[in-house]
């Protein structure tokens, strides 16, 4: 039981730091609202591209927002919304917020090219470096859920502390799939524990997790 | 009829011709066929910055209309960082000027490009409204940016 856990609390910490190198907003990218949820490598790579119904620019306010259908596809990752707003810093820099709204639908590989697959109805990215400390947090709330091949974590809201590579839920549920050969090939079985359950009974497949308060990945 | 105070105008024709009487206020030429040619109205900043250009539209040709409107015919919008940087460029091949209430508009398409040159929209239908510097674009928006595009940010 203890193992299963350690397995999926690796699997969990694995996803954050994967998506977090490959989902996160690109420093001076423009695109910016629509790429922030993308990454930027250091090498030069294909163009962001980001469609929209409407487009409204407002020098003013400093914001770009995208209306309708809303679409971003980048080499690694593939966004979908209805609403995407960008907040452009006038002080220049990369968005200092970007908000998703309408189901948000999120897709990106990490650098192993496994597909994590993230779903809400509303993703705010914010990025802000307060007394020298960087914070830049992407946050999911309504119907909030990340999933890959590990499993499916849902939560309201569920954040993502990109400066940490840190997943944290709130109210979180936590489904994970166990894939029986993998494990026995790569793992030693764990310890039998001592159980009230009768014979027979998985007790560790397809387990779900609820805790009251706010967990930790 | 007023103009906003911080717009300025600026015309001027290729050719000898008669002043502009269709938008009272403006200073220009036109040929006997009225159409104005290199079209070029400024705005600047206010404040500390009322030298510096806050947009520029311009136009190979604007041809005047009912009602005091124009027809700008290659229309060119600039918008300035109040550094004087470039922060944006549209593009379009005519739109509908209306000089009193400070709008262009267009049923047809239009490029935008960072100053930069790294980040490109593309759509059809626009309105872009001079006094709170407002871009809508309505119809089939596609963008594209290169990584490190600075749309937004300073140059």
């Amino acid at each position: 039981m203890k193992h299963l856990n350690l397995i999926v609390i690796v699997a969990w910490v694995s996803l954050a730091i994967q998506a977090q190198t490959n989902v996160a907003p690109s420093p001076g990218s423009t695109t910016g609202a629509a790429t922030s949820l993308s990454t930027t490598p250091a090498v030069r790579r294909a163009p962001t591209r980001i469609d929209s119904d409407s487009l409204d620019f407002d020098k003013t306010a400093h914001q770009m927002v995208y209306r309708g259908h809303v679409m971003v596809d980048d080499p690694q990752m593939k966004l979908t919304c209805a609403l995407l707003t960008t907040d452009l810093p006038e002080s220049g820099g990369r968005p200092s917020r970007i908000d998703a709204e309408t189901n948000v639908v999120i897709d990106f590989f990490d650098d192993k090219g496994q597909p994590n697959h993230a779903t809400s109805d509303r993703a705010i990215y914010v990025f802000n470096v307060q007394n020298g400390v960087t914070n830049e947090t992407i946050t999911f709330t309504g119907n909030a859920r990340i999933e890959n091949a590990q499993g499916t974590l849902t939560g309201e809201p569920i954040y993502w502390d990109r400066a940490n590579n840190h997943l944290h839920a709130d109210n979180e549920n936590m489904v994970f799939r166990q894939n029986l050969t993998s494990v026995m090939a790569n793992t030693n079985p764990p310890a039998a524990e001592a159980t009230n359950l009768p014979p027979g009974t998985n007790a560790v497949i397809d387990r779900n997790t609820n805790s009251p308060a706010g967990a930790d990945f | 009829m007023s103009i906003p105070a911080n717009i300025t105008w600026m015309m001027a024709a290729a050719g000898a011709g008669l002043l502009l009487t269709s938008a009272p206020g403006l200073r220009a030429q036109q040929d006997i066929v009225n159409r104005a040619s290199n079209f070029t109205t400024i705005e600047y900043y206010g404040g500390t910055n009322q030298l510096q250009m806050k947009s520029r539209l311009s136009g190979a040709e604007a041809l005047p209309q009912p009602g005091g409107l124009l027809i700008i015919k290659q229309l060119k919008l600039e918008t300035f960082y109040p550094n004087g940087g470039p922060e944006i460029v549209v593009t379009a091949p005519e739109c509908l000027y209306d000089p009193m209430g400070g709008t262009a508009s267009s049923a047809g398409p239009l490029q935008v490009q960072t100053g930069d040159g790294k980040f490109r929209i593309e759509g059809e239908g626009f309105l872009w409204r001079q006094t709170n510097s407002f871009l809508t674009i309505s119809n089939h928006v596609q963008s594209a940016g290169e990584s490190g595009a600075t749309i937004g940010t300073k140059p």
